[in-house]
């Protein structure tokens, strides 16, 4: 094979970054309608409706977390890496879209965490 | 007096290597767990009244394994796995406390949580969850 010209390769990368857009914009955004119903059925009762007032202290807030860190940590409740057992049942019964509906529902929630010292 | 800057530079340093990111974990693991009975013996007055009760104001000399991370704004996680470090100035303190000791018996699995999480005592525990759990209502 003839190896690339200059014009032929700069039009390779205009075309390349053209299909990555595109793809990008497909990507299925999380659905955050979604996420609100799952939210109020079923973590709600324990973390509050506004997820900033869990009815028991051991029970994290949610709103405001980062997204991927919840995305994070459903996953490992989900696979037993972390081993909760009230959490562990929760995230079985989550798809893989469920967890990042809930977890960009959450994370666009007003918050009252930081990162301040 | 343990820096905990020296761990934070330490590992932005190497982050772009994989292997060397595992021997500053566990070189900061060493450091911690020689700087925390120091800190420990530093509080043992004020934490010997209230056995088992965490005090915030204890925990002021504590938070250098945290803030290295957890107080820095965009800082992510890099092994094993990519993903922000979480927030937790203002979360539930019992939370805090669960999730510490978790780490620490491996309830919860992630290097750097565990190596810091082992190198805590009880009172450092109860300590730094009364701290990041008090800490909305002190702003």
């Amino acid at each position: 094979m003839k190896p690339l010209g200059p014009a032929s390769r700069s039009l390779f990368q205009l075309l390349t970054g053209v299909a990555l857009t595109i793809s990008a914009a497909a990507s299925p955004a999380a659905d955050l309608s979604a996420g609100e119903k799952l939210a109020t059925e079923r973590c709600a009762a324990c973390h509050g409706k506004d997820g900033n007032t869990p009815i028991d202290p051991s029970y994290p807030r949610l709103s405001g977390q980062h997204e991927d860190y919840l995305i994070h940590s459903l996953r490992a409740y989900k696979q037993d890496e972390r081993k909760n057992a009230i959490m562990g049942a929760q995230a079985k019964m989550l798809s893989r879209d469920d967890i990042l509906n809930l977890a960009a529902y959450y994370s666009r929630l007003p918050g009252k965490m930081s990162h301040a010292r | 007096m343990y820096s905990p800057c020296r761990f934070t530079e330490m590992t932005k340093q190497m982050k772009a290597r994989r292997l060397p990111v595992v021997v500053a974990t566990l070189v900061g693991a060493g450091l911690l767990a020689a700087a925390a009975p120091a800190a420990a013996q530093g509080v043992a007055g004020q934490g010997a009244a209230g056995q088992g009760k965490g005090d915030a104001k204890a925990a002021v000399q504590k938070i250098g394994a945290c803030t290295g991370c957890h107080s820095i704004p965009g800082y992510r996680a890099s092994y094993p796995m990519v993903y922000s470090v979480p927030m937790i100035h203002g979360q539930s303190g019992k939370y805090i406390e669960n999730a510490l000791n978790a780490y620490r018996s491996g309830d919860r699995s992630h290097p750097t949580m565990k190596a810091i999480a082992g190198s805590l005592t009880d009172q450092d525990i109860a300590d730094l969850a009364a701290y990041y759990g008090k800490s909305q209502e002190n702003k």
